[in-house]
């Protein structure tokens, strides 16, 4: 018999590896912080799982297949595990690569296929299609098309009606326009920092992007929002298509010459932990992982940078009773909690009541909510039980794709509750100042 | 006894000597048992002896009842077959003591007052304020379940014997736990012999966690009209951050003699319930716990509120004792009392504490603020007719108990005459068969303590 | 083994094809715990009520199939591990609080409801459930009755024994019993304090209600550190000497408190031999004033530093840096075994140089963790499972701890259970006599055996001769 053992189910580059997932030492503490751990009780949809799952792929006693790509994709890539782990486990890195490897190794069906090239490939590197499929889906909503269709109970025929909701609402004045100017800081300037502006966000969060930009100019900071840039990759990242992250990380590297800003600034949290870990996406001997490492030092999310600054543009009084969703890519992928309630507590009026389990997955997940709908949904659920709890008239978050989700979430669930983004909030103190 | 008598003497007198095994019969009778007494008596000196006393019985379907200070061989039924009373009080050593692991060793024939003298020179003692403490052993202080108004704060013996060494019905010496403060290895079978009235085995030493003497302590005196208010109180006292040593809810009704309601330290009076509550610290903790149980008590409906006084020193340090030992004082008093346990959740107790007022015998009852009550009934005397009575308002008291869910009544205490028709255990509990299943494994032959437990063990 | 297909029509009939799985890739991920150990389940169901785990119990008779109950699988004995394979009954989808009873202060819970959801879900009555195991954010009350689970707060609070009240279980026959009683001292004997800590050898739990704890109004919580590791010893036992009992009182040597800075950054020094992490609580008053005890006593023997926790933030910090020792150790190297071994307290001083030459004859690196206040150790061994060799030292290691705290005068385990890891150790405790008698209990409730087979008692007759168990779960990636 040959003495051969079983051959590794991973193979290539960015694949799960021993010195990553043997630190995991099966202690278990994470399942109970795990959302899908939660709502179905299977290890095999729990981190500690999934673990594993790669490992016996690496050692070749599970098969790369259905299974194994069933319970990576159901993964939310929240992190709520790493905030639990006490081993120190990284792993949104090994989710990254594990879904690296499907992508390579896996024959997904046609359609899902098409699907993800769409998406990965042709639409998110490309501001240009972004913006025209954005104009397609604008007159969809504008022309009473949408209308049409959830009247008629097409949506509802086809399952629809909740994944409709989940939809963006497509901005007027798109935020391309903005790009390559500069915004004077108001005041003493007290920072030069440099936007980064998304990529869906820009037709879809333009308002939320000039809100964070008066912000930034009313604390002192001087904005810049370099040309160049374009999407920060974290959703195909996140999806396992490499190759276009990487792609999309160099030209952020040329587009935002580090040298020049005491920051760059991002109003997403998933963006921004993705534009933080660009090191993860070149290996050491690759000259881009020293360039990643240059610019991930700058990087800052809004409410970390502005918590740190201090604000000192005087705030009015906004009589409301809010409540903090901890966006996950925020709480648990950059260990930030503190500073966005320093920022709502700073906002004179503003009264914070903390949700239960406020750092749980609202199951917006990039695009989860698209691929898993009925699991998005149902945290969606429990997520606004808990909002609901807190009888607060407004969700305050962290991250666009929180926004869209929370907003969803309270017109399904008929709460009424307004949701904003941490900025969005200090913008309207300031505007009545 | 189903051998003769000097065959069975000549090999007591082998296994434990001569000197401790006898059957003269005033001496017997002092071991009896609801009028029942044993062939003969054997006081062993050693585990190993125990052990082939046990075996010997076991050969010759001899029944046997463990005995120490034999205060309260009332409790339960009578065997069913009474042979040999085995006298464990020769064993009365401490057989290990460390203070600084806060852990005791002792046989089961030691008197708790020897215990108490040992670790109160390290400042230490064991929170058993239980009938008969005077002159209780530890072992049978254990096997009779009997609790301590100290389990406000430091729970039952369940919470605090930390392991055993027995001998079981087939003589065979085992053990179950440990002497550290922690450990889950194994099976806790120690934890099957507590309260079970030796009908499992005969326990041979006792392994306690110790706990440090509180500083000082003071007791405060509530009463109430009604036992409304007086519940009310303690419920406050539960809500509260205070954490009292013990909380004891006393009344009686007419015709109970006023002299042991001032062994209690509280005075009886017609609806009058007074929450004795003693609490320990240092001086600011008590100063608080005073103002504090001052002012939930007269928060209660003002008009309830009768008095509310603290005892004097020597009183107060005593007080725990003095309630414990009240089963005690009322068997003296009223040698025809019938004394009950029971168990309800602690928001039922005032209903229950209202249906007893209903009672037509004086009574007397002493509240423990977790839910277990203490209820005698004190008949005028042993008449037929006083006896018809009571039975009467026992078997009442049965099913009253069983109204509030989980309520649980045992009859602790009783005249012999009415076992002869009550069985002072109720109604066995649904996990009975697993009982019976455990009392062959532990006395397949049947010897220890026949009869004396729930529904016949 | 694969399982008797009309078994597995049977349960997928009852409990519907999201309740079995019996897939091998599914399966492999049954084969685990917190622990070493290591063995794969035939089938995995998840019941969603009492009678579905009736009827599970009821087939597994029939077939006469060996039934593991499991909660999150955070144990480290393996207890929750099918060892000769058969179905496991994860308790993961039985998580309702059933009621919450705070006048009375109980709480009645299915078993797989999570031992610190409960404390949350009754915080606002001020309430608490006492035993806090560190894993007490994952593991379940389920878990905690049948390992009988411990926690620093034990030293004052007690294990989870004290706190459970009554249990409703399902023996093998498929009987639904009710044990014990929500009101104190139901007449009978005690087979709740019986049943706590059996391992799953017993019945399978279906219901548990427990105490709840009223929060104590003020907390004080110190950090004291030392130079020396007696210091720290002498100054626990002082701690007792003078009469007070904290509420936990726990103890890290140098090289944890260096593992465990790394990655919470409690702020312990990380140029120590020992801190001691006390926490004292109670009334205002009371808190307070022992807590300047304590600090005095720290003082006395010559503590560098006693630092008290300013706040709730700061107090967590510190205790985050205790209940994450094991897991940082898992950051030093592919693996660690913890052990669990009880000792009496004064004897610290000479276990701990007992560790420290066992460590230096195996050439392991051993960290080691205490709850100092009732001498329960927990020495973490690290090793590298892709070396042979190691992992058997390691085993060894371990074994000579626990001899070593049985010549202490101590047990093989405070709070961990035997499960499968120490079964083999049990004669070393406990004569044949003992282990028969306990073996005949456990007949009583689970006469075939098909209730967690292979845990806690050992299989063959007298004292056990160490053998070195297969290897762990993971396996070293093919060359």
């Amino acid at each position: 018999m040959a003495a051969t053992g079983p051959v590794s189910g991973f193979s290539g580059a960015d694949k799960p590896e021993y010195a990553d997932y043997s630190r995991c030492v099966h202690c278990g503490l994470c399942l109970n912080h795990c959302p899908t751990y939660r709502l179905w009780g299977q290890e095999a949809d729990s981190p500690r799982g999934r673990i594993r799952q790669m490992q016996l792929v690496d050692e070749g006693r599970l098969e790369l297949g259905e299974g194994f790509v069933t319970h990576i994709d159901r993964c939310l890539d929240c992190r709520a595990c790493e905030t639990a782990c006490p081993s120190g486990v990284e792993y949104g890195k090994l989710v990254e690569v594990a879904r690296a490897q499907i992508e390579q190794h896996y024959q997904r069906s046609l359609a899902s296929r098409v699907a993800r090239d769409f998406v990965y490939r042709w639409l998110l590197p490309h501001p240009r299609r972004i913006a025209a499929a954005a104009r397609v889906l604008r007159v969809y909503q504008r022309t009473g098309l949408a209308a049409f269709a959830r009247g008629t109970g097409i949506l509802k025929l086809l399952g629809l009606q909740d994944r409709e909701r989940l939809l963006p609402k497509i901005d007027t004045d798109f935020f391309f326009g903005d790009l390559g100017r500069t915004f004077p800081a108001r005041g003493p300037r007290r920072a030069r920092v440099a936007f980064f502006a998304g990529c869906v966000a820009q037709v879809t969060f333009s308002e939320l992007n000039r809100a964070t930009i008066r912000v930034l100019q009313a604390n002192g900071g001087e904005v810049v929002v370099p040309a160049g840039q374009t999407c920060c990759g974290a959703l195909p990242a996140h999806a396992g298509v490499r190759d276009v992250a990487r792609d999309l990380a160099r030209a952020n590297f040329e587009a935002f010459p580090a040298i020049d800003f005491d920051a760059i600034v991002t109003n997403a949290a998933g963006c921004g932990s993705t534009l933080k870990e660009y090191m993860h996406l070149f290996p050491a001997a690759d000259p881009a992982h020293e360039q990643a490492a240059q610019f991930t030092i700058k990087i800052r999310d809004v409410s970390e940078f502005l918590a740190d600054l201090g604000l000192t543009a005087p705030l009015r009084e906004v009589p409301l009773r809010v409540t903090y969703q901890d966006s996950c890519h925020l709480a648990h992928g950059q260990k930030i909690r503190e500073a966005p309630r320093k920022l709502i507590r700073a906002v004179p009026g503003v009264e914070l009541i903390e949700m239960k389990l406020a750092d749980q997955c609202c199951g917006s997940a990039g695009v989860y909510n698209v691929t898993e709908t009925e699991a998005s949904l149902e945290l969606l659920a429990l997520k606004m039980d808990s909002a609901r709890g807190t009888k607060a008239q407004a969700i305050v978050t962290a991250n666009p794709g929180c926004i869209l989700q929370l907003r969803a979430g309270a017109a399904i669930h008929d709460t009424g509750q307004e949701v904003l983004h941490v900025v969005e909030l200090l913008d309207r103190a300031l505007q009545r100042a | 006894m189903n051998v003769s008598n000097a065959m069975v003497l000549s090999r007591l007198a082998e296994l434990a000597g001569p000197s401790h095994v006898t059957n003269d019969p005033a001496e017997i009778a002092t071991y009896q048992i609801d009028g029942k007494s044993p062939a003969a008596v054997v006081r062993p000196a050693s585990s190993e002896e125990v052990a082939e006393i046990v075996k010997f019985a076991a050969a010759e379907k001899l029944a046997i009842v463990p005995t120490g200070a034999r205060t309260k061989l009332g409790i339960g039924m009578p065997p069913r077959q009474f042979d040999l009373a085995l006298d464990m009080t020769r064993m009365d050593r401490i057989v290990a003591y460390d203070p600084g692991d806060l852990t005791l060793s002792v046989e089961p024939g030691i008197p708790l007052h020897k215990i108490a003298g040992t670790l109160a020179e390290h400042r230490q003692f064991l929170p058993l304020a239980v009938p008969f403490m005077d002159r209780a052993t530890a072992g049978g202080t254990i096997a009779s379940g009997v609790d301590s108004p100290l389990r406000q704060i430091y729970g039952t013996a369940r919470d605090f014997v930390l392991g055993m060494e027995f001998i079981t019905g087939e003589g065979i010496a085992a053990k179950s736990g440990g002497r550290v403060v922690k450990n889950v290895a194994g099976y806790d079978m120690h934890k099957l012999m507590i309260g079970a009235l030796g009908t499992l085995g005969v326990i041979t030493k006792v392994n306690f966690r110790t706990f440090p003497l509180p500083r000082a302590a003071r007791t405060c005196v509530a009463t109430f009209r009604g036992p409304t208010a007086a519940c009310e109180f303690r419920h406050g006292i539960a809500r509260s951050a205070l954490r009292p040593q013990s909380v004891e809810i006393l009344a009686a009704g007419a015709g109970c003699d006023p002299l042991l309601g001032r062994r209690a330290a509280v005075s009886f009076e017609d609806d009058r319930w007074s929450v004795v509550v003693s609490f320990a610290g240092d001086e600011p903790v008590l100063d608080r716990t005073r103002r504090e149980l001052q002012g939930l008590a007269r928060g209660m409906n003002q008009n309830s509120l009768e008095s509310f006084t603290e005892l004097r020193a020597n009183l107060a340090e005593n007080v725990n004792r003095y309630i414990a030992d009240l089963p005690a004082a009322i068997l003296e008093y009223s040698p025809a009392a019938a004394i009950f346990k029971v168990s309800a959740l602690p928001m039922d107790m005032a209903g229950l504490a209202a249906d007893i007022h209903g009672i037509e015998v004086p009574w007397l009852v002493m509240m423990r603020g977790l839910g277990v009550t203490y209820l005698a009934l004190l008949p005028p005397d042993r008449s037929e007719g006083s006896l018809r009575v009571l039975k009467q308002e026992c078997a009442r008291i049965f099913s009253l108990s069983e109204r509030a869910p989980w309520g649980r009544s045992v009859l602790l205490w009783c005249p012999s005459e009415l076992k002869r028709e009550i069985n002072v255990w109720g109604a066995p509990s649904g996990d009975f068969a697993q009982m019976q299943k455990l009392k062959s494994v532990f006395d397949p032959s049947g010897i220890l303590s026949p009869g004396r437990f729930m529904g016949g063990l | 083994m694969p399982m008797d297909s009309r078994l597995l029509h049977d349960l997928k009939k009852l409990l519907g094809p999201r309740g079995v799985l019996h897939e091998p890739e599914d399966l492999m991920l049954y084969e685990y715990d917190g622990s070493v150990e290591v063995a794969r389940p035939d089938c995995v169901v998840f019941p969603r009520a009492t009678a579905e785990v009736v009827e599970i119990v009821r087939l597994a008779s029939r077939h006469k199939v060996p039934l593991v109950g499991r909660g999150t699988g955070t144990g480290l004995s393996g207890g929750a591990i099918a060892r000769h394979g058969g179905i496991i009954t994860s308790f993961a989808r039985m998580n309702r609080i059933v009621e919450i009873d705070a006048e009375n202060q109980r709480a009645t819970v299915q078993p797989g409801v999570v031992n610190s959801d409960l404390s949350v879900a009754v915080e606002h009555l001020g309430l608490h459930f006492a035993p806090d195991p560190s894993s007490q954010k994952a593991c379940t009350i389920g878990g905690n009755v049948s390992e009988n689970s411990g926690g620093p707060h034990t030293l004052a609070y007690g294990v989870t024994v004290n706190h459970v009240l009554s249990l409703e279980i399902v023996l093998p026959s498929g009987e639904l019993m009710r044990l014990g009683s929500p009101a104190l001292d139901p007449p009978g004997y005690d087979l709740t304090g019986l049943f706590v800590g059996s391992e799953g050898t017993f019945g399978l739990v279906t219901e548990i209600t427990v105490k709840l704890t009223r929060n104590p109004e003020a907390v004080k919580t110190l950090l004291a550190v030392f130079d020396s590791v007696d210091d720290a010893t002498e100054t626990v036992a002082e701690i007792t000497a003078r009469g007070i009992t904290p509420a936990a009182c726990e103890m890290l040597d140098g090289w944890t408190i260096r593992a465990v800075e790394d990655y919470v950054h409690a702020g312990f020094p990380l140029d120590c031999a020992a801190i001691l992490l006390i926490e004292v609580d109670g009334l205002r008053e009371v808190a307070e004033a022992e807590a300047k005890d304590v600090a005095d006593v720290c003082a006395l023997h010559h503590a560098r530093e006693v630092r008290v926790a300013r706040d709730a933030r700061e107090r967590d910090l510190l205790w985050k840096g205790r209940k994450n020792a094991f897991g940082a150790a898992g950051r030093l190297a592919p693996s660690y075994y913890t052990q669990d071994g009880v000792i009496p307290r004064t004897k610290l001083p000479a276990t701990l140089r007992g560790i420290g030459e066992i460590s230096k004859k195996y050439g392991l690196q051993i960290g080691n963790v205490f709850h100092a206040g009732d001498g329960n150790l927990h020495p973490i061994i690290l090793f590298d499972e892709r070396n042979e060799q190691q992992f058997r030292d390691t085993i060894r290691a371990g074994d000579e701890i626990i001899e070593f705290c049985i010549q202490m005068g101590g047990s093989i385990t405070g709070e961990h259970g035997v499960g499968m890891e120490k079964d083999r150790l049990m004669p070393l405790l406990f004569s044949e006599a003992d282990l028969d008698l306990m073996r005949r209990v456990r007949d009583v409730f689970n006469p075939t055996g098909m209730l967690n087979p292979g845990k806690i008692l050992p299989i063959s007759k007298g004292c056990g001769e160490i053998y070195v168990r297969p290897r762990p779960a993971l396996a070293p990636p093919s060359a």
